[in-house]
């Protein structure tokens, strides 16, 4: 086997090139992909900036999604330290109101759309086919269309900061008439608005993506029933997203419409209403926040079996309830508007929604401890962050179910213990999720294994310092301390518990900087692991750690649900089939692999550049460069199309076929 | 792979498809045309109502089952489909529900202050 | 294995887990996230045709039932066009399907046609634009959208036409594709013509006079009629075996889905706008 050629860094004693050759992620099989003779350049190298932006592996781009949401989330990270910091004593001057309310929109925007979002979407791309035997999604340009549209989203949105305009200063939910031309005149929120716009095109092309996966790719034998929990959830996330994010969307068209157009969707003078805006928004938003913690609650119920050495408690019934979950995610979303005067009827019967939506969720939790229950635990990383998920979801829940009713949320509305809800639910539950998720695949992906010492210090500095921030809080909002406000009077009796939340913030941001140094060093240096570290249950594990580019040596065929588990007691039977269609493939030339793509980063930049020119250039320029971001997008999609979606043939490695 | 002739037939022969879409094409025409009629005619307005939601389903309904082929394609397009129909119908109602309720009247087409008082009194 | 099969099984992919092909199943996943897009458009109008401020204009007095009862069966006809495109590619049959797409591109064109007639209309002689009133704004940006819509897929229409006549030999014949544009811009000149040749002699003949003397005004329209079909039927004459058959069924049938998604909101759009306020 060659050594791959050309990493990224050019040849040095630099430490990060020697990494990033030797973890294969980039090139294990260096089998020289042959060109076409056509008009269409084919990208074949397998190494260098190039292949990454030409890659259609759902692995790189997995990668990818990973590496930039985790970026951005040291990015709110530090709006978040920022916000703590001028809330640590009352009457603070750190901040200006106007910094203040850039600080606290920019935070939420960027955790949900830029960290949390492409951290489970790094997980659907790498994790899900690998789950369901296949050896790519259905739609592989289209998943490297995503990932560079979702970048593109993401530089718009943050360009505020280096321009005269500011950040995006509305809230992350914009509410109208905030966000009209009168009283946000400058272009932070025609940016905020554009980004969002790529971002559900983003997240809806790869949630198509990810559904006809799902349902059209699977390995023979695995049926729908013997799908692995957190296939089933990206499933759900994905319907959740393309069924609500077309509700923003059009918000946002009509907002950008009243902005750039002059209509009157939320002008009140001409008899628009912005209550209208609350309700599309919601009708979005609330799902959303289902979209941000079923990934989570499907890593979670991976990692409760693997480390209890049984299989998930009830598992029709978790599944079940994650459909119910999202379907009843769509009837609660003026729960957010309590207070806006909707009227007793519509009140009461969101309310009862409300409190509907908390039973399949607790289902969910009584069949996380019953496949504890007598299970041999095995105290891993992985599986304390688990367990802090259940409890922590379990909090934030609680707190939920007190909003449920709504003239108790009369008084919570808009106050600190919704804060406190909201991120005992989003950290203690999709941030713990997503965190075990990292270390329990990370052997997988690199081939190496976290230190369980620092691992778990990690968890427990981050453990103690969330609750320290969060906790607080709960208090401070039933005294009355009111959201988004830069700072505060020195006589409400809130001063003790902002400035405690703010240490617990400390704690927390030292607890991610210690679980964000082991990452780094663990890819880099970390003990080198073969197959299955965990004595997994799940399909991905039967792959060599890394995986090879071609996934399965062999697509398998499915007797059970957890397949792996069958697979690893029924050996003998496992490999004749292997050795069955191993022949066939080799019968057919070959494992066949897509070609590699520039057109998807093409059209991405194409919109991009259209973006710019509608949310930041003047009104001199915008059509110009809105057109030629326009053409630009137009080829792009043109010669993906007319490329075709031919691919190459190769056939996977010996040792590959004999593990 | 072999195909089984029986799986053909399945969906119809080839010509009776042509005539087919060529029948219902025309019957849409002709429901489009009663539609167009009927707000004319002098019955009570949710009489007139009813007609038309029901003639534009009917008309909605044959095109995705006939011309966008449900009717001889896997069930599970079908149900794909109809959960983004009734999740956007329903939502839809719930919306103008709410927007129709009567403490969602706004103010600026409220005759009088004191309808707007009478209004908040009688909930 | 990938042996050649006599017939293709167009309901069936056996290479796919359902047997539903990936194509077909996206675009119908892309269709339910279409609906909740409508749906909230539509919404919003409906939400402010409840309450309507006072002084603003009735659509009662705007609308002509007349002109968008002929544009609904225009699209409903494409509709048809649509389908019998569909169905003769799955019989491999090119000709007929390539006189099907551009049916169904001449029926959609004449709906924009309608559309951009509508508008000018009511903003002309009606004074109803998309800032002076609520209606406005809602009734443009739905309609537009959704004419948006018809638009994208007429392009599509029209680059599947081109396609149609991309020859197996590409190498060969590298200039295909301009020519493709060439011919449909030459039958776009053909129908422009024949439309003002048409009001032309109908003019001559209302004026009492014969057809020699519509020839004698309108000579050059009648020459450029001429001159654009036969260029249009010169670059669309066989040259080679083309590189689109029945495989290629598949993405017909996904535009064809598209199409027909567009006439049934349009459905919609006709008994929610337009007739109920009729009543």
């Amino acid at each position: 086997m060659s050594p791959p050629s050309s990493p990224i860094f050019r040849a040095s004693n630099n430490p990060i090139m020697d990494a990033t050759v030797k973890t294969n992620l980039i090139a294990k099989d260096d089998h020289a992909a042959p060109t076409r003779a056509s008009v269409f350049w084919r990208p074949t190298s397998k190494t260098g900036l190039v292949s990454w932006l030409t890659t259609v592996d759902h692995k790189r781009i997995g990668f990818l999604y990973g590496i930039f949401a985790l970026f951005f989330f040291l990015v709110g990270g530090a709006e978040a330290l920022l916000i703590r910091l001028q809330l640590a004593v009352p009457n603070n001057d750190l901040l200006t109101a106007q910094q203040y309310n850039e600080l606290f929109t920019m935070h939420g925007t960027t955790m949900i759309f830029l960290a949390v979002m492409p951290l489970s979407a790094a997980f659907f791309n790498f994790i899900m086919p690998l789950q369901i035997g296949a050896r790519d999604v259905a739609f592989p340009r289209l998943n490297a269309f995503s990932l560079w549209t979702f970048v593109a989203g993401a530089i718009i949105i943050n360009l505020g900061w280096f321009m005269k305009e500011g950040a995006p200063d509305a809230g992350w939910f914009g509410y109208a008439p905030l966000t009209s031309k009168t009283y946000s005149p400058d272009h932070s929120i025609d940016m905020w608005v554009m980004g969002l716009q790529l971002l559900g095109v983003a997240s809806i092309a790869a949630s198509l993506n990810f559904i006809v996966t799902i349902i059209n790719m699977r390995a023979p034998g695995m049926t729908m029933m013997r799908l692995p929990v957190f296939t089933w959830m990206t499933l759900f996330t994905a319907f959740l997203i393309v069924l609500a994010f077309p509700a923003i969307t059009i918000a946002l068209v009509e907002l950008m419409m009243d902005r750039l157009f002059h209509t009157n969707f939320f002008e009140v003078s001409n008899g628009g209403l912005p209550i209208l805006w609350q309700h599309l928004f919601w009708v979005f938003g609330h799902p959303e926040v289902y979209i941000l913690i079923l990934p989570a609650m499907g890593i979670v119920s991976e990692i409760l079996p693997t480390f209890s050495r049984k299989p998930l408690f009830g598992y029709p019934i978790v599944v079940f309830s994650g459909a119910s979950i999202g379907f009843l995610g769509f009837a609660v979303w003026s729960h957010h508007m309590f207070t806006t005067g909707m009227g007793t009827v519509a009140t009461a019967a969101f309310a009862l929604a409300t409190m509907a939506i908390a039973v399949p969720t607790g289902v969910k939790i009584f069949n996380w401890i019953g496949t504890l229950w007598g299970g041999h635990l095995q105290m891993r990383t992985p599986m304390m962050f688990a367990l802090g998920f259940i409890w922590m979801f379990m909090m934030g829940g609680f707190s939920g179910i007190m909003h449920a009713a709504a003239p108790a949320d009369a008084q919570q509305q808009d106050s600190y213990f919704v804060i406190a809800h909201f991120h005992y639910v989003l950290i203690g539950g999709s941030l713990f999720g997503l965190l075990a998720g990292i270390h329990y695949w990370f052997p997988l992906m690199f081939g190496r294994r976290v230190s369980e010492f620092w691992g778990k210090l990690s968890f427990w500095v981050v453990f103690v310092g969330f609750n320290a921030t969060f906790f607080p809080m709960h208090f401070l909002g039933l005294n009355g301390m009111p959201r988004r406000t830069f700072t505060y009077d020195a006589n409400l009796g809130w001063n003790t518990p902002n400035f405690l939340a703010t240490i617990g913030a400390m704690i927390l941001g030292v607890g991610i900087g210690i679980y964000f140094s082991v990452m780094i060093y663990t890819f880099f240096k970390g003990e080198r692991i073969k197959k299955d570290p965990w004595d997994a249950r799940t399909l991905e594990w039967s792959l060599p750690t890394p995986p090879p580019e071609y996934n399965f040596a062999v697509t398998p065929t499915v007797h059970a649900r957890d397949a792996y588990w069958y697979e690893k007691h029924h050996k003998e039977e496992i490999a004749k089939e292997k050795a069955v269609h191993a022949k066939e493939d080799e019968a057919h030339g070959g494992i066949h692999m897509p070609f590699a793509s520039i057109y998807p980063f093409v059209t991405s930049v194409g919109i991009l550049v259209a973006s710019i020119g509608i949310a930041v250039m003047d009104p001199g320029h915008k059509l110009v460069v809105a057109l030629v971001g326009g053409v630009i997008m137009l080829a792009g999609i043109f010669l993906w199309a007319h490329e075709g979606n031919e691919g190459y043939h190769i056939r996977p490695d010996k040792e590959d076929l004999n593990s | 792979m072999s195909i089984s002739p029986a799986k053909a037939d399945h969906h119809g022969s080839d010509d009776n498809k042509f005539q087919i879409y060529i029948q219902i094409a025309m019957l849409l025409a002709v429901l489009t045309g009663v539609e167009i009629v009927g707000i004319f005619l002098p019955f009570p307005t949710w009489v007139i109502v009813t007609a038309l939601v029901v003639l534009s389903a009917v008309k909605f309904l044959y095109v995705i089952f006939f011309f966008m082929h449900l009717r001889w394609d896997k069930a599970f397009c079908t149900i794909l489909f109809f959960i983004g129909l009734m999740l956007a119908g329903g939502t839809v109602w719930a919306l103008l529900a709410i927007f129709g309720a009567k403490d969602s009247i706004p103010l600026t087409s409220i005759s009088s202050a004191t309808t707007v008082v009478a209004n908040y009194l009688a909930v | 294995m990938s042996s050649t099969s006599a017939t293709i099984d167009h309901h069936h992919d056996h290479t796919t887990t359902t047997g539903i092909p990936n194509k077909k199943l996206v675009m119908w996943a892309f269709l339910a996230s279409d609906c909740m897009f409508f749906g909230c458009l539509i919404a919003t109008h409906l939400i402010y045709r409840l309450h309507p401020p006072p002084g603003s204009p009735n659509p009662k007095d705007i609308f002509s039932i007349e002109l968008t009862s002929f544009s609904t069966f225009i699209l409903l006809m494409s509709s048809l066009m649509m389908a019998l495109a569909v169905n003769a590619i799955q019989k491999g049959n090119i000709k007929s399907m390539r006189w099907s797409l551009l049916t169904t591109i001449f029926f959609g064109a004449i709906f924009l046609g309608c559309q951009v007639y509508e508008f000018q209309h009511f903003v002309h002689v009606y004074h109803l634009t998309i800032t002076n009133s609520m209606l406005g704004t809602t009734f443009y940006t739905l309609t537009g959208t959704h004419g948006t819509h018809v638009a994208i897929g007429v392009f599509w229409l029209i680059l599947m036409y081109v396609r149609s006549f991309q020859p197996k030999n590409t190498a060969a014949d590298r200039g295909w594709f301009w020519r493709g544009l060439l011919h449909i811009a030459a039958i776009c000149g053909a129908v422009l013509f024949s439309i003002f040749a048409v009001i032309g002699l109908t003019h001559t003949l209302q004026a009492g006079e014969g057809f020699t003397a519509f020839l004698g005004h309108d000579f050059g329209l009648v020459i450029g009629l001429v001159a654009t079909l036969g260029l249009s039927m010169f670059l669309a004459r066989p040259r080679g075996q083309v590189a689109f058959d029945q495989a290629n069924a598949i993405d017909v049938e996904s535009m064809g889905l598209y199409w027909h998604f567009v006439d049934i909101v349009w459905i919609v759009i006709f008994t929610a706008v337009y007739l109920l306020e009729y009543l």
